[in-house]
Order: structure tokens, then sequence, then C-alpha cells
């Protein structure tokens, strides 16, 4: 039915009904104590965060027009927000349909990880263009260039408007101190960890705010941590800086490498789900092996940054090798990072992939259990 | 012909002229033949080469008027790429992400003709132009090969028969870009660099491979070990902090100096280029440095690029002359000088 439907009416009408239903009780009753019962089997599917804004080729999409006209002076900010909140409500849809238990609002409105956050806090001016990590996307490099504070919502308003218009529950997701500070430079404080705390006391504040709004659970993206692990003393520090106050169910997710070298120590982290990625950190699967996993383990496991479609089998072996030492009732399946390093098509049949083979597998590990 | 003393040349491509936009909108629409697009182009080549003429510069570039992205352009022309979709690159802009799904090589000369055709423009050398063969596997999704380094060293293998070819068809001068070289150091440089002695291998030309945006500074001194004459490279976009980087271990190859930022808006005076020209000459020795901008210039204006090379070449001109003068003054100090 919901397909049928032409998109030009999906902002009026709103995707969503209240949140609620089984299903997504599921999801929030699981976080963070694991609670045994009849569904301990049924693995929760998630996302970690960002979404593809335009469809693919040869239409720019309206995202993109949007912007081009905004930039040109032809259409308002306001006008432009409004696009926005559309293209939102597509990738909300299409994270429904496919059937993710948890989703994000996509980050369509990001222009970059750092930019989004460190544009609204006080003492960062942005600077040129950095290649992020080991991909061919680029970032503007925050600055800090005086007092870092934080002065007002920079994620609520996104949160709560992705919220009611979602029928699943939503994640709010926020870059975190250590890999703001990493990718970007410091020219006021007097050390790096001066710089790292200054944002972690920053996006506390981010934090709080979140959860005033009601967030039930809350994303901090660290993939810095995976690139300079010998500074683990600070990256703890720092987020027992972030989260002071915070009582929310907390995700700290790590991608584009391993976690070698901080595990077990990061299970004692202020965080109840742990996010690992699987593709680019392959060292994972014998890292978690270690020593017993004691959180919710996010999993990526499907290749964000490839288009290669794992098999619902590939899925299935995976899920059952991550089973094999986390208990399925603390597992979440995820794709290995964001899904905006793939054209809109392809990251769209990862979705559903992900949900296929992560039902497959809930259902290969009842018919073990019973 | 000679190049002058710090040659000045551009590092690859252009803006497209608005009628030559519109006209690749239409052929993507089918509203317009591949002849009649190819005309346009050839026309907004002919136009780029006049104006890298009367800049004044020494080695011209063709502007790639002809391609849409860099990777995606050698992935349309060769055999074992699909295009998967468009991907975001930055703000609002997107490429057209290639995917590898078979044996990779080439069908026939990729660039060559395109090349035939700016070199009879000019009298002046123009740089064939191609992308290596690590980033063209970088910034492609790859389904077919098991690992990345057979499907680098099997592109590297295509391209050293493009850069033969190149050769046969006059060029004296092959930049080969490997923008994505410093993406996983770690993990596979020394791929990389193997990947360019198959790519230069028994090359008679003078090669020059572009390297920009990533950390350079984790790459070098290795970096010198690629199998070409020059590195051409970002220096104005970090106001020529790489300088700190070079003086720890000397600059062994000719260095491309990038002098003016191919991503700001703001076109610099010839006192800012020239001054970092200067900076440079207390680390590199003159005889040794390509004067270029950061990285090709096709995100700027057509008037901001012409601003950008038009004072970059009168930059190169003052410092050109300075040498000269001092070289003069030396000389001259030298014959008073009492015996």
């Amino acid at each position: 039915m919901r397909g049928a439907q032409p998109r030009s009416n999906l902002f009026k009408r709103g995707i969503a009904t209240a949140p609620t239903g089984p299903r997504n009780d599921l999801v929030k009753d699981r976080l963070p104590v694991p609670e045994l019962c009849e569904q301990e089997t049924q693995l929760i599917t998630t996302v970690v965060g960002n979404y593809p804004k335009i469809p693919d080729m040869p239409a720019p999409g309206k995202w993109r027009s949007a912007v081009e006209k905004f930039q040109k002076g032809q259409l308002t900010e306001a006008e432009l927000r409004q696009v926005e909140d559309e293209v939102t409500l597509e990738a909300i849809q299409d994270q429904v349909d496919a059937g993710v238990d948890l989703i994000t609002d996509g980050q369509i409105r990001w222009e970059d990880g750092q930019t989004h956050f460190a544009r609204r806090l006080r003492g960062l001016s942005i600077n040129g263009l950095q290649r992020y990590f080991d991909t061919n996307i680029y970032f503007r490099e925050p600055v800090a260039e005086g007092e870092i504070a934080w002065v007002e919502p920079i994620s609520v308003r996104d949160f709560e408007f992705a919220r009611r218009h979602s029928p699943r529950p939503v994640k709010p997701v926020v870059t975190g101190p250590f890999t703001l500070a990493r990718l970007g430079r410091n020219a006021y404080y007097q050390s790096g960890r001066e710089f790292v705390l200054a944002l972690a006391r920053a996006l506390n504040a981010e934090l709080r705010a979140l959860q005033e709004a009601g967030a039930e659970i809350i994303q901090v993206d660290e993939p810095a941590l995976c690139r300079y692990k010998q500074e683990y003393p600070l990256f703890a520090e720092a987020m027992t800086v972030l989260v002071d106050g915070v009582n929310t169910k907390k995700v700290l997710c790590t991608y584009f490498g391993d976690v070698d070298g901080m595990y077990p120590q990061l299970l004692q982290l202020p965080f109840e789900v742990i996010g690992l990625d699987f593709v680019a950190g392959y060292r994972n699967w014998d890292v978690i092996a270690r020593a017993p996993f004691t959180k919710t383990l996010m999993c990526g496991i499907l290749d964000a940054r490839n288009t290669r479609l794992e098999t619902v089998d590939e899925i299935g072996r995976a899920i059952r090798r991550i089973t094999d030492v986390v208990p399925p009732d603390r597992v979440m399946v995820a794709p290995s990072a964001g899904l905006e390093f793939l054209p809109h098509g392809v990251a769209k049949r990862k979705l559903q992939r992900l949900v296929e083979g992560t039902r497959a597998a809930s259902q290969a590990l009842k018919g073990v259990q019973a | 012909m000679s190049l002058p003393l710090l040659p000045t040349t551009a590092v690859g491509s252009y803006p497209k002229p608005a009628y030559l936009l519109e006209a690749r909108r239409k052929f993507l629409r089918k509203h317009l033949s591949k002849e009649e697009l190819t005309e346009l182009e050839r026309r907004a080549t002919r136009e780029w080469i006049q104006i890298q003429e009367d800049a004044g510069m020494d080695l011209l570039v063709d502007g790639e008027q002809y391609r849409g992205d860099m990777v995606a352009y050698f992935a349309d022309e060769m055999e074992g790429f699909a295009i998967a979709g468009l991907v975001r690159s930055y703000g609002n802009r997107y490429y057209p992400k290639p995917v590898v799904v078979g044996p990779v090589g080439r069908r026939h000369p990729v660039t060559v003709e395109w090349f035939r055709y700016a070199q009879s423009l000019t009298s002046k050398p123009v740089k064939g132009m191609l992308t290596g063969p690590y980033t063209i596997a970088e910034w492609s999704f790859n389904e077919h090969y098991p690992t990345r380094r057979e499907l680098v060293l099997e592109l590297a293998r295509a391209i050293h028969q493009e850069v033969v070819d190149l050769q046969r068809a006059g060029a004296r001068y092959i930049q080969i870009d490997e923008p994505a070289i410093h993406t996983r150091p770690e993990e596979d440089f020394d791929l990389a660099v193997e990947a360019m002695e198959i790519v230069t291998d028994g090359v008679g030309a003078y090669t020059v491979s572009h390297i920009c945006y990533g950390d350079v500074p984790k790459i070098y001194p290795a970096m010198l070990k690629l199998a070409v004459n020059q590195l051409d490279l970002a220096l104005k976009n970090e106001e020529f902090a790489l300088l700190e980087t070079f003086k720890k271990s000397p600059f062994t190859k000719d260095i491309g100096l990038g002098v003016v930022d191919a991503h700001s808006h703001r076109v610099e005076s010839v006192e800012e280029v020239a001054n970092g020209i200067r900076r440079t000459l207390g680390v590199i020795p003159a005889k040794q440095i390509f004067i270029s901008p950061d990285c090709g210039l096709k995100t700027r204006t057509a008037e901001e690029t012409v601003g950008k090379l038009r004072n970059m070449v009168e930059a190169t001109k003052l410092v050109r002359k300075e040498l000269t003068e001092t070289r003069n003054r030396g000389i001259a100090e030298t014959r008073t000088a009492p015996r």
C-alpha cells in the first residue's frame, strides 16, 4: 500500500504512526540489560548512521538541486530545510520498509560528521577540505581558535523530527570528542588532552539535551579510536566526561578498523552497546573471542563500502560466528559503517539484505534452541 | 623546445564552459549526438589551450573537457567496469563510482586521440594525462578480484600500454595521477610503488605523478621511491607546511609545486604566490621546481581559474627575474673581486 503511494505525498502524509508495537518494545527492552524471554533468539537490526541523500543517476535528486538553487540565491534557507525534511522522510521510509528495527534519520542534514557539530559549537572555525580516513570522502577540518563551548542544541530538532515521523525507535548520533579532535586542529589549547576534554564537556551538554528531549538511546561515533589506539587512556577519560549525567542507553560505535589492543578494557567504558566493524576491522573476529563480551555488541558485518551484496548464507555464517561468543539477545546486526559510501539503490538493497539475512539467522537460532 | 627555469604548468582539469555543461546534460538525455558533444568538447579544449598560451604557461594540459570524472572516464573506456551510481564526495559534489565486475583491461587507447588533438593546437608541449592504477582501484568498488593487489597490478599493466601509446604519439611529458596513493600507507604503499614501476617501465618520456589531499608527511620520504621524474604536490592548501617535512629529508626528485589553492574562490595575488615560491627555494633547488596549481581547477569558475593561472605565471616571472639578478650580481661580484 505505502509503496504504491506517490513519493510527493510522503511529506504531507508523514510516515509514521505512534512508535509502538512488540518489535519496538523488544528493541527498547533489550538495552542494556538482556532479559531472557521467548524472543531471545530474535536479533535486532540497526544502522550506523548516514544514508545516501540523492537517488541514482541520471536524476540529480531534489536535495542536490535544492542546494544548488540555494547557493545561487534562488531558494530560501527555509525552503532548503523543507527539502531536507522530505529527503529525511524518504531515508526513514527506506529503513522502515526494509524492516530495520532501530533506525537513524539518515543524517541528511549533515555536511559531514565534523562540520555538523563543529559549526554549532563556540570556539571552532571550519577550515579546508581533508580526506576522511581512507575513504574518497572529504570533510572540512574544525579548528579550535578559542574556548570551546556548547551554545544551543545541535541535533535535538532533527531527532524530534525523525521520532515524530518514524514508527520505529530512532537513535540520534553524535560525533565523539576524540574523533572531532583527531580530525581537527588545535590552535588554542595548551595540550591535545585539553582540546579533547573541552570537546567532551561541550558534547556532554548535547547528550544531555538529547536526553531531555526523550532520547532513549544515543550513539557516539568514534572511528578515530581505531587509528589512534595509543591514546586509549585519554579516550577513556574523554568518554567519562562525555556521558556524565547521561542516563539513556548509550552506544559507542567504532568503525574503519579493529579494537585489537584495547579489548577487553573497552568493556569498562560507560556504554551499554559497543559497535565494532568486522569488515575493515576483520581482526575483531579474533579480538572478541579473547574475553567474554559483557555488553551488547553492535556488529557491523555487511560491507558498507562495497557494492557486492552479501548473501543470506554469508550473513547467517557471520552471525553464527558472533553468537558463538555473544548471546543472541545481546547482538545487534548492522552494516560496517554508514551507508552513504554506496549509491542509493545499493544502500537500499543492503538494508533489505541486512534484515533478510538477520531474520533467517534468527530462525536458524530458534531451530537450534528448540 | 626546452623549458625555462621554473616551468609553469597545471595539474589537469579546467572548468567546463556553460555551453559544454548544457551539452553534457542534453547528451545524457539523448537530445544530442556523440558527434555534436565531441565537437563542443574540442571547442572547449581549443579555448583552454588558448587561455594557457595567453597566460604565458610553458607546459600545457588539455583541460580534460571530455572527462566527467578522472576515474569514471577510464572505467567507461576500459573493459571490466560498470558504473554503480553516484557517491558523495563532499558538500553537494558527487562522482559516479565505478564497480569492477570482470577482468579489467584496455579495449583501445583511451587518451591518445585527445592528446594528439590538444598538441596539434599549440607549439608548447602538452602533457599526456592518465589516472594511476592504485587510484582507479581505490576509487572503484571491487566485486571481481579476490584482492586489491591483483586488481591494482592488472590495471598497472593496462595503464602502461597507454603510456607507451602516448609516447608513440609524441608525448614527452606524461602525468600519472595518484591522488589516492596515501590512502593506506601502512598497508599497501609498497603495492602503489610496485604498480608505478610497471606503469613507467622502459618509458623514455618525462613522467610526473600528482598526489593530493592526504597525509603526505606519512609517506615521505618513502614517496620518493615512486618510479617517476616528478611528484606534483599541493603546497598552498596548507600554506607550505610541507616544506618542514622536506627539510628533514631532501626532496630528491623534481617537484610540481602547488602554489595556488584549487579549492578556494580567492585569487591569490602575484606577491603571495611569489612568496610561496621564494620560501620553497630555501628548501628545494630552483632547477628541480615546476610551478603549478595545487590540484585540477575544474571546481573553480573560469574567471577564478584564469586569475589564478595568470598570477601564477606572473609570480614565476618575478621570481625568475630575481634569480637571474642574484646570479648576475654573483657573477659581477666574482669578477670584481680582488685577485
